[in-house]
């Protein structure tokens, strides 16, 4: 069975203003120089010609290349829908215009929070107001704009307000993604994971809302994955739809797969983005549904969520190839249940957490 | 909520491109992390959807060109239509 990738991830930087706690990058950066431009051109025009759609032109901070808008215009030669997914810190109207001549497609600025006071701590700088003015100049360039907010104890009860402050920015996409816990933020887990009262909570003022903006802005609400029963469709099954290249120019099947420790990942300097995606041991090693241990394996659900999230099996249980653990027909569910069960009811918000640092 | 009839202008969305996808030539509409692929009766609807023309007009375009009865293209356009635009992906000028 061959597999089409639609979209590539293309982290441009580790370097980035902002020092959030629950940052997607590694804890440990892998060694190596930036691609430069030319090389994440050919890889953009690999990318298409395997079948690519959607580039997500992200870092750390994309906006901290400063060629920037050369990269997106290699996007648009190649055919891709480019997307830019930034803290939008440096974003102003000089550099606003070039993207757009360049060819960019569209805009996702992250908000921490709704406003500066709680913003501008969880982003570990004062952002919150630029991000508001960057906003504001993405809306009157006529870009589309996507808002995501990473939702976790800290910021989960302000949900109402902040799904008001993507209306009132006129975003026609809020995406509220929970904390996923690798990296970062697996690290600060025990500050960051919201409690079962505050996600029973927020999860009937998300579902108001998109039904209430249908037409108007595309709400996607993601829960967190622990208080699920079944693993999430980590991916939409591993190397099925999905690539993403690191700054140094490795290719990985998620964007977390370097928390795998035993996977080797090859990269664009040395071969062509189709034989890594169909001949890699890291592409194939949990490709289809061979490589699964039992209960995936006769499970009617293998299929569809594909075992879950393989980062996640290997976090909690220590082996990559074991049964997500957030699913309750896992025989390693109570890891889980432990990570729950340690967190109070009535646990508060803290920020006594680990802030992200740059490489 | 605001509907599509016969009397809308309907036009793609400002974030919208409609595409061929070169891979496999189907027609497809590309978004902020989605795409759709359009049939080709949805694709013959989209092309004509530029902000000026009515979508009885464009229906009226599609029956000559394609010798299918009005009233049945016009319903299959303005289902088409309702949930391209219950998805965000067009817009109706005034």
């Amino acid at each position: 069975m061959t597999f089409r990738p639609y979209a590539l991830l293309a982290e441009l930087t580790y370097q980035c203003p902002l020092h959030c706690p629950y940052c997607s990058n590694p804890v440990r950066y892998p060694q190596g120089e930036e691609l430069a431009t030319a090389e994440w051109q050919r890889v953009f025009a690999e990318a298409a010609r395997l079948g690519v759609l959607h580039l997500g032109l992200s870092g750390g901070e994309p906006l901290a290349r400063r060629d920037l808008a050369d990269l997106v215009a290699g996007a648009r030669e190649a055919g891709l829908y480019s997307n830019l997914i930034t803290s939008a810190v440096g974003l102003d109207q000089k550099r606003l215009a070039d993207l757009q001549q360049a060819g960019l497609d569209s805009i996702q600025i992250s908000f921490q929070s709704d406003e500066a006071g709680l913003g501008d701590v969880i982003a570990g700088a004062n952002v919150h107001r630029r991000k508001l003015e960057a906003a504001r100049l993405v809306r009157e360039s006529g870009l589309p704009l996507t808002l995501n907010v990473v939702l976790h104890r800290a910021n989960i009860d302000r949900l109402e307000t902040i799904i008001a402050l993507a209306e009132h920015l006129g975003a026609i996409r809020l995406e509220l993604a929970n904390v996923q816990y690798y990296g970062w933020g697996h690290l600060n887990q025990a500050q960051l994971m919201p409690t079962r009262a505050q996600v029973e909570s927020a999860i009937p003022i998300a579902s108001m809302a998109r039904e209430r903006l249908v037409g108007k802005m595309e709400l996607v609400y993601v829960l967190p994955d622990y208080y699920e029963t079944r693993p999430k469709p980590c991916m939409q099954g591993w190397g099925r739809r999905y690539l993403t290249v690191n700054p140094v120019g490795n290719v990985l099947p998620c964007p977390n797969a370097t928390s795998i420790e035993k996977l080797q990942f090859d990269n664009v300097r040395e071969h062509s983005l189709a034989w890594i995606w169909n001949e890699s041991a890291s592409f194939n090693q949990f490709r289809g549904t061979d490589w699964m241990p039992l209960p995936c394996r006769e499970c009617p659900q293998r299929e569809v969520d594909f075992g879950g999230c393989r980062c996640q099996a290997a976090l909690l249980t220590g082996d990559a190839f074991a049964t997500d653990p957030v699913c309750t027909l896992s025989p390693h569910r109570d890891r889980v249940d432990r990570i729950l069960s340690a967190l109070a009811d009535d646990a508060v918000p803290a920020t006594d957490w680990t802030a992200r640092r740059n490489p | 909520m605001n509907r599509v009839d016969p009397n809308s202008r309907p036009a793609l969305a400002a974030h919208v491109r409609l595409q061929i996808d070169p891979v496999n030539g189907e027609p497809i509409l590309l978004f902020p992390e989605g795409v759709l692929v359009l049939n080709a009766s949805a694709h013959e609807i989209v092309l004509h959807c530029n902000g000026n023309a009515k979508v009885h007009e464009i229906v009226t375009a599609l029956s000559g060109e394609y010798e299918i009865d009005e009233p049945t293209l016009c319903a299959d356009a303005l289902e088409c239509l309702n949930d391209l635009l219950d998805r965000n992906l067009i817009v109706l000028k005034s």
